[in-house]
């Protein structure tokens, strides 16, 4: 049994086997065979040995003629490898008396040898293990035809575990049979945790080298409340697991029954909890959570999960469908917030090869540069806001003369649709993401000319604490609790109330129980969360007040480390103000 | 009759048993049917088997024992000391990465 630690990024825990989609795509279709086919399965293994064999003799002899016997004698080394009896008759013993499939058996084995090899503290053998991993690969190859099947075609549920799953995969993911994942890179709000979170599916990211130690099909836990991966765990530890999951279950249960229920403080403070989707298939998880409306419409996901920019019609089409689903709830979908190098399409010209590519040209700025792609979002969104109550907004905004820009790019959409006669909606509130420290220092000359803010706390603690959020060195320093972010949402809150007009909080900081009371206590009225934790969120509304919520908040401002905040409002939590299990040595109780 | 031979041998070559001359030791120790045992130290291989080989990890300079128990022992531990000697046949000069 191995655990390895890495980010929670989606509640829950999972158990099932595990699907390795590392580097070279391998999924091993099945793991066991029947009684009575080991026979032809061992067949089946043979022939593929004798292949790989074949193919190595050939390539030692083409490699000694062309190049020189050194590198030909190589090749026969692995040969030798794939011929060594030991190795053969432990593959062979494992179909036999165990009925693995020889595709698992193979695998297994393989990978004891090369994890004898990096375990022997030698350079050079862990070097070798490499070979090892080859040798593995081609006879895999042989076994499996050189298919590569795709996410898409698994007809038994797994967990799923990759380097990384780009958003495209796991947007293609089929939800019936991955019952969570784990990648070795990734942080806290890379592309993969949203889609986790939007999935619903128990999940931890940022790993680091996790697949040399998963042999496919190895039973794994996914722990994503405590961020950990379990490989091969003892019975102990997996009834733990399974009795975990029973109650998790019954809890889930518990939690859907507030569906019904508006987020309430004790005291009768209204509270609005939206949900943040990705797809419009999201909207069933807001409305079945009894979500107000949907806070936060991240719309690069058009963009991301397609081989061609997203034409005005499928703009349309996906914004339609989503006001359908939540019928007269609001819905502020958020204009294109990504960099060029990930739209598709090939925007070359604006490719600018930067070193970081969170400061560069990206969101807004890449709209404001490109118009024709911002104009033909613009009017999908004016178009569908004919069917349900829109609002549009927009990302990283810097400068009041960004603002303005963009305010005036609208007014010529507006105008061209009329030229058109085309049906759409004049009157669209149109608010923006405070997620940069410059906007939310100039609030104030901002909330005059919005209808509304919403604080993108995710990208804001980045850029204020200058934290990389991907990157696992500096992980830690990313802290929602620093007392900067507590200063500057306050001061966006304050902003926008002296000019009535109404913000949201939505980053993850809106869904983490500990500053629920903090965000109420500072002003906030309006939260966005991922769906799976509105049933949460509204739990822990209900049972707080006001009066509480506003000390809690006063308190915590007066803290001067994060550490501290952090360990505070952990404590503070309704419901929860027992639980200190996790807490840091604060500085100021020593 | 059941003879016992042994011979000792040094490591040649700046990059010790990598994996070609282990390729060699097992190829060349199959033509014979007795066992043929290499150690090094307390560790002990099957002079038939790459992996075990490898996993001496003998580094240029390293002290072996070559044992072999059987028939045509004697002509089995001559061959691999030959082997040793010749550098590997030249390949004793790691060239893969």
């Amino acid at each position: 049994m191995l655990t390895k630690s890495g980010i929670a990024v989606s509640r829950g825990v999972a158990i099932g086997p595990a699907m390795l989609f590392g580097v070279d795509n391998f999924r091993i279709p099945q793991r066991f065979v029947s009684v009575d086919a080991v026979e032809a399965e061992i067949g089946r293994f043979q022939t593929a040995l004798n292949h790989v064999s074949e193919s190595l003799e050939d390539t030692e002899r083409v490699a000694r003629e062309r190049i020189g016997v050194q590198y030909g004698a190589i090749f026969g080394a692995h040969r030798l490898m794939l011929r060594d009896p030991r190795l053969i008759s432990e593959i062979e013993n494992l179909i036999r008396t165990k009925c693995y499939a020889p595709e698992f058996a193979a695998s297994r084995v393989f990978h004891n040898y090369a994890r004898q090899f990096q375990n022997l503290g030698n350079a050079y053998l862990a070097e070798r293990a490499t070979d090892v991993f080859d040798l593995e690969k081609r006879l895999l190859r042989a076994l499996l035809g050189e298919q590569r099947p795709e996410l898409s075609h698994l007809t038994e549920p797994v967990i799923i575990l990759a380097h990384n799953l780009t958003p495209s995969e796991t947007a293609n993911l089929n939800r019936k049979f991955v019952l969570g994942f784990a990648t070795e890179a990734g942080g806290h709000t890379s592309h993969t945790a949203i889609l986790a979170g939007a999935l619903e599916l128990p999940a931890v990211v940022g790993l680091g080298r996790t697949l040399a130690d998963v042999t496919a099909g190895d039973i794994v836990i996914i722990d994503g409340n405590r961020g950990e991966l379990i490989i091969d765990p003892d019975e102990e530890t997996l009834i733990r697991y399974q009795d975990s999951l029973r109650q998790q279950q019954t809890d889930d249960e518990k939690l859907d029954a507030l569906r019904t229920v508006a987020a309430t403080t004790r005291d009768g403070i209204r509270i609005q909890v939206f949900g943040n989707i990705e797809f419009p298939d999201e909207v069933e998880h807001c409305t079945r959570r009894g979500a107000d409306g949907v806070g936060l419409y991240r719309t690069e996901f058009l963009y991301l999960g397609s081989d061609h920019e997203p034409t005005e019609e499928e703009h349309y089409q996906a914004y339609c469908r989503v006001l359908q689903e939540i019928g007269d709830h609001p819905v502020v979908i958020r204009t294109l917030d990504l960099g060029a190098d990930k739209v598709p399409g090939g925007q070359d010209h604006f490719r600018s090869g930067s070193e970081n590519p969170a400061l560069g040209l990206r969101s807004i700025r890449l709209s404001l540069q490109n118009l024709t792609q911002f104009k033909t979002q613009l009017r999908a969104i004016l178009r569908a806001a004919v069917h349900g109550d829109v609002r549009i907004m927009f990302p990283l905004v810097t400068s009041l003369l960004e603002l303005r820009k963009a305010r005036m790019i609208l007014g010529d959409v507006i105008d061209d649709l009329e030229e058109e006669k085309i049906e759409f909606r004049r009157e669209v509130p149109i608010g923006m993401m405070v997620e940069v420290p410059a906007a939310a220092l100039l609030a104030d000359l901002f909330a005059k000319e919005v209808d509304f803010f919403s604080i993108g706390t995710n990208d804001l603690i980045q850029y204020a604490l200058a934290v990389d959020r991907s990157d696992q060195g500096v992980a830690s320093l990313y802290r929602a609790g620093d007392p900067s972010i507590l200063r500057l949402v306050r001061m966006v809150v304050d902003a926008a109330r002296s000019r009535g007009i109404p913000v949201t909080v939505c980053g993850q900081m809106s869904s983490d129980p500990k500053f629920i009371p903090l965000l109420i206590g500072l002003g906030l009225r309006h939260l966005s969360v991922t769906p799976a934790a509105i049933p949460e969120v509204k739990s822990i509304i209900g049972k707080l007040s006001l009066q509480r919520a506003e000390e809690i908040a006063a308190h915590a401002l007066s803290l001067d480390v994060a550490r501290d905040v952090e360990n505070f409002l952990r404590g503070e939590i309704p419901g929860h103000e027992s639980d200190l299990s996790r807490d840091e040595p604060a500085e100021s109780q020593l | 009759m059941s003879t016992r031979v042994t011979a000792t041998v040094t490591v040649p070559g700046e990059n010790g048993l990598h994996l070609v001359p282990c390729s060699l030791i097992a190829q060349n120790a199959t033509a014979f049917s007795c066992e043929i045992r290499i150690s090094k130290g307390d560790r002990n291989a099957d002079a038939r088997n790459i992996f075990d080989l490898m996993t001496l990890a003998a580094g240029q300079g390293a002290q072996l024992l070559l044992e072999a128990t059987g028939d045509q022992a004697n002509e089995a531990v001559q061959s691999l000391v030959q082997l040793f000697e010749s550098g590997f046949n030249g390949h004793s000069h790691r060239t893969h990465p």
